[in-house]
């Protein structure tokens, strides 16, 4: 399989983000429909839904046009990720206003708070996951796909 | 075309082309058993240790799930 690299990139990329997507969404139905959550959590779909499935493929895409002797590790590749959603995911969150800074942390739908702290331990566990995601998930789908 | 080039033309393919073989010349499934066993996936030591440790930071700081599932 020869043709098309890029596109079977960017599928290889999107399939883990679109299974976790469609657990989200069931989550978020239950809360917002079944429990009446009374949080407008909708807004804060936004950014998983739209932007982190697409990141993914274009990600993927990324490694493969670094090629084999300038590429990090798959692993690694993915573990840079976070480091550009989470500033992404705040810049959107303080756009739809679904979040502002306060003196104790973050407030999330002028509902509840997070302190700073927690962006911290937040940062390293997306970094760990996302390692472990990229390492063996995506990296599985680029081999079936014909890409490692 | 008349009957005859038919005929001729028939004839040049047959021989041209080779007869199909209806069995396989050799059995594949020792090859298929061998790619499946070159899936199989060991993870190091280190991984599972990061896998452990994602688990217990979750645990102990739930709150930084909601902050997960926004930002990545």
């Amino acid at each position: 399989m020869k043709i098309h690299p890029y596109l079977r990139a960017y599928m290889a990329g999107i399939v883990v983000p679109t299974i976790v997507l469609v657990f989200l969404l069931t989550a978020f139905i239950i809360a917002r429909f079944g429990c009446h959550v009374p949080i407008p959590i909708e807004l804060a779909m936004v950014f998983p839904m739209g932007v982190v499935p697409s990141l993914f493929g274009i990600w993927n895409m990324f490694h493969l046009w670094l090629g084999p002797h300038r590429h990090l590790p798959i692993g690694f590749h993915g573990a840079i990720l976070p480091l550009i959603l989470m500033p992404s995911g705040y810049l959107l969150g303080k756009t739809l206003g679904i979040l502002k800074l306060t003196a104790e942390g973050v407030l999330y739908f002028q509902a509840f708070s997070v302190p700073y702290a927690f962006f911290g331990i937040a940062l390293a566990c997306g970094v760990i996951a996302y390692y472990l995601v990229w390492k063996y998930l995506i990296g599985f789908f680029n081999q079936v796909l014909g890409i490692a | 075309m008349t009957e005859q080039e038919e005929a001729r033309i028939r004839e040049l393919l047959k021989q041209s082309l080779r007869p199909a073989q209806a069995e396989l010349s050799r059995d594949l499934s020792p090859q298929m058993l061998a790619r499946l066993q070159a899936r199989a996936v060991t993870v190091p030591w280190f991984d599972w240790v990061l896998l452990g440790a994602l688990a217990i930071c979750l645990c102990l700081v739930p709150s930084a799930i909601p902050v997960l599932l926004y930002n990545l």
